[in-house]
């Protein structure tokens, strides 16, 4: 059975946790067995931070990444913990400012400013969005709609607008990057 | 104390006859605040069905045994936290913790201080014979400086616990002290403790005169129990800020009182408006 | 049967499992990585007329615990390691007692503060000997969302039934994992409700030698005014330290477990009737060794996994009804090597029981496991 491995790594307080959430619940919504694990240090802020998500046709035997298929970096001290996990093939996304030595190898490589146009959109809080609305259109892992409902459906009130509005602006970013590339999928479940 | 003036109450009512003889050394102050604590209950006419009365180790945690009540005898120094317990998922019942100077300043000393900051409807009843008793007679928190123990051969060094300035400090209801040798005076103050809507911190004087009385040549029960009547110690229950070293009168009766709301009631408030609120399933 | 589909976190499942189980009463303290138990029982239990309560320190709340239980109330606290030793000595009064409780133990790297956001199973045997004395020990150790969930409502089932602590082990990566979980219509669950004593009082023996060998207990302001202590006591709950009374109720306190293990133990097999290599794991070690027996087995490598999802009493008979053609066992775990004990114990005399542990804080890889089993398969 084929597994799909896919993280989102950064710093504490980044919001990485939720965009695994989002995805977990866009995923579900598809009908797909998920997993979502985290590892953390033991500050709240500012140490390393991984949300992980496991995505397979049937139930999930094991939870954890072990080759990422698809990773999204939004600060340098996420590099370190996954470089040694990047499949071959797979599709990296890292923030052009927060993350200057992204990682190196036989996969695809996107640096946009996630944290830059989600401050664009009013607050640094949102490039978790942004970036997750990007790793969405790029790979087509999920419909854009779906991911949208999922980010309608799991964020609190106050900023559903602002989460909204960054996802939209990740699917922009998609489009510029790579419009040959949108939609295709790096790794077939 | 004769039968004439108690007003009917018999304290063959409330205890558990089949046990006896007790397990108290003759002279203990114990058996006298066991007897203060069921005139108290008799007096406001609680049932001994409804009656909970929790207890740790040591000397203090044997007494709960004799009355006949619903009594635990839990682990060491936690029978303020048991007791938080049983309070907070049955408030019908009247909680009453029986601990001593060791169970409660020492090794439950944490509980103590939390239990003072709550504010749950517990009546704790704190039997104070400066010494481990159970054990043997070693040193405990209220201990008077200079006082011989097992584990202080050369006298004790370590100043004493003032439990109802802790108590005071610390928030409780309501704080007081008596000694035995009143016992009118004593039943009285429980009877304030248990009327009192709130937790209520009483420390009983109390005397081992087996160990600690002959260890420190006190002499027999009626003299150290009048010594306590006349404070006559000069260096006990001195504190560490107030002229340790000088005489220190031991003052009995109401100490402190600080009323504020109860903390199960505020609970129980703040949930029955959640459930309003979210149309819960209580 | 109805049920609805919740994506809930491992320490979420438990505070829902706790609820749909009966329980209405947590006292707790916070420790990583167990904290989200607390956070949403205090949100959860006022909805049901429940009471959660913070306490000051980790023996407070399972002495809290022990007295919302003896009060008649479904009780339960949670912790890690740290705590779990903390709550050891009352522990062994809800057991001496007869105190039904659960405590949630999330693993965490050790020993002392150790890796507080780590996982580990490092705790299995403090659970089984963490207290001191001969007592009985139940442990449950789920591997997934969904089972937690569900164990935690067995947990507190068998803890009513038999009347003693009941030990939910698992570690931070189940406990922070967020799965799908079907949670059973509330009306079709299977719950235990304490047995409570009736009158007469005169004659009453709280802690009696009964055909099942768990007495009712008795409930204050039901009239009964019985005695509870952690000392040695004798049918009547008085304390005695008479040899032969002392060998009774303390035999009587094990015996329980014995006469229940049909009840209480619980496993799954996979692939183990021709297995060759047998894998024993449990809980994150679990999933990641069915992984591994799945890959072994596409390579035509006779593997099977036997997962105990009861560690205490550890369901040995079964254990040897799986061992069938095994000719090795494999017992990966992320400890120095605690399970693999047990299972030296059971059938270390015919067999080569080996280990594949790690104590660096990370979960065990499925490509680990599946390495050794080709080793031992000679491949």
């Amino acid at each position: 059975m084929s597994n799909m491995e896919i993280r989102f790594g950064g710093s504490g307080g980044q919001g990485l946790i939720l965009s695994g959430r989002l995805l977990f619940q866009a995923f579900v919504m598809d009908g797909k067995h998920a997993a979502q694990s985290q590892s953390y240090e033991p500050t709240s802020r500012g140490g390393f931070c991984n949300a992980d998500l496991v995505v397979s046709e049937g139930e999930v035997d094991y939870p954890l990444v072990s080759a990422i298929d698809y990773l999204v970096l939004l600060d340098q001290i996420g590099v370190a913990p996954s470089a040694a996990m990047i499949n071959p093939g797979a599709l990296v996304l890292s923030d052009s400012r927060l993350v200057p030595a992204p990682p190196t190898g036989e996969f695809t490589l996107h640096q946009a400013p996630f944290t830059d146009e989600a401050i664009a959109l009013g607050s640094h809080r949102a490039a978790n969005v942004v970036a997750l609305g990007t790793l969405v259109a790029l790979s087509g892992i999920c419909g854009r709609d779906t991911v949208t409902e999922a980010v309608r459906a799991g964020t609190p009130k106050a900023f559903v607008d602002l989460n909204l509005d960054a996802l939209r602006r990740g699917f922009e970013i998609a489009d510029e990057l790579a419009p040959a590339e949108a939609g295709a999928k790096v790794v077939q479940l | 104390m004769n039968e004439m003036n108690s007003g009917g109450f018999e304290i063959r009512d409330y205890l558990r006859l089949d046990l006896m003889p007790h397990f108290m050394c003759p002279g203990c102050g114990h058996g006298i605040a066991l007897r203060a604590l069921l005139w108290a209950v008799h007096e406001l006419g609680i049932e001994k069905d409804n009656l909970a009365i929790v207890s740790g180790i040591g000397c203090s945690g044997r007494v709960g045994a004799y009355i006949d009540a619903n009594t635990y005898h839990v682990t060491h120094g936690r029978p303020l936290a048991f007791a938080t317990g049983l309070k907070l998922a049955r408030p019908d019942l009247e909680v009453i913790v029986i601990t001593g100077d060791g169970d409660c300043l020492a090794i439950g000393g944490n509980h103590l201080i939390h239990a003072c900051r709550r504010n749950l409807d517990i009546t704790c009843l704190m039997l104070n014979n400066e010494v481990y008793g159970m054990t043997g007679g070693q040193v405990s928190p209220t201990t008077a400086e200079t006082r011989l123990t097992t584990t202080t051969p050369s006298g004790n060094s370590e100043p004493a616990f003032d439990a109802c300035k802790l108590a005071e400090a610390t928030g409780a209801g309501l704080v007081g002290r008596e000694v035995t040798m009143q016992t009118p005076a004593l039943r009285n103050l429980i009877k304030k403790g248990l009327e009192y809507k709130g937790f209520s911190f009483l420390e009983v004087m109390s005397d081992c005169t087996e160990i600690y009385g002959r260890k420190n040549d006190l002499g027999e029960s009626a003299e150290m129990v009048l010594a306590q009547k006349s404070d006559m110690r000069p260096e006990a229950y001195s504190t560490i800020t107030e002229q340790p070293f000088r005489p220190n009168r031991l003052v009995t009766g109401i100490l402190a009182s600080n009323d504020r709301p109860e903390y199960g009631a505020t609970y129980r408030d703040q949930a029955a408006a959640l459930r309003g609120d979210d149309n819960g399933e209580a | 049967m109805t049920a609805t589909l919740q994506n809930l976190h491992g320490n979420h499942a438990c505070a829902m499992g706790a609820i749909a189980a009966g329980c209405r009463f947590f006292a707790g303290y916070p420790i990583t990585p167990s904290s989200e138990i607390a956070e949403r029982m205090s949100r959860e239990l006022p909805l049901v007329g429940g009471t959660f309560v913070q306490m000051e320190d980790e023996i407070a709340s399972i002495a809290a615990v022990l007295g919302a239980s003896s009060g008649g109330i479904k009780s339960m606290t949670a912790t890690s390691g740290p705590g779990f030793s903390l709550k050891q000595e009352n522990i062994g009064l809800a057991a001496m007692a007869e105190i039904p409780c659960v405590i949630a133990n999330v693993m965490r790297g050790g020993p002392s503060t150790g890796m507080p956001t780590r996982p580990s199973q490092g705790d299995i045997m403090q659970a089984r000997w963490g207290s001191h004395g001969d007592r009985p020990v139940i442990a449950l150790a789920p591997a997934s969302v969904k089972e937690i969930y569900d164990q935690t409502i067995r947990a507190f089932n068998l803890s009513e039934r038999y009347r003693m602590p009941v030990v939910l082990l698992f570690d931070q990566v189940v406990s922070h994992l967020l799965e799908p979980v079907e949670l059973a219509d509330r009306s079709s669950l299977q719950l235990v409700e304490r047995q409570w004593a009736k009158g007469p009082s005169a004659e009453f023996e709280p802690f009696a030698r009964t055909a099942d060998g768990v007495p009712p207990m008795p409930r204050p302001g039901d009239g009964l005014r019985t005695h509870t202590t952690g000392l040695t006591h004798g049918e009547d709950g008085f304390p005695s330290q008479d040899p032969e009374v002392a060998t009774r109720v303390t035999q009587r306190l094990l015996d329980k477990i014995e006469h229940g293990r049909a009840d209480i133990e619980a496993y799954e097999c996979h692939d183990t009737d021709d297995a060759e290599i047998l894998v024993v794991a449990c809980g994150i070690s679990a999933r990641a060794a069915r992984a591994a027996v799945r890959q072994a087995r596409a390579k035509g490598i006779a593997a099977g996994l036997f997962r105990p999802i009861t560690l205490w009493p550890f369901p040995e008979e079964a254990l040897k009804a799986a061992l069938g053609k095994a000719k090795a066992i494999l017992v990966p775990e992320m400890n120095a090597g605690q399970l693999v004990l047990e299972i030296e114990r059971i059938c270390g005399h015919d067999l080569a029981v080996e280990g594949l542990n790690r104590i660096d804080g990370q979960a065990i890889a499925p490509a680990e496991i599946s390495q050794r089993i080709e080793e031992l398969a000679g491949k």
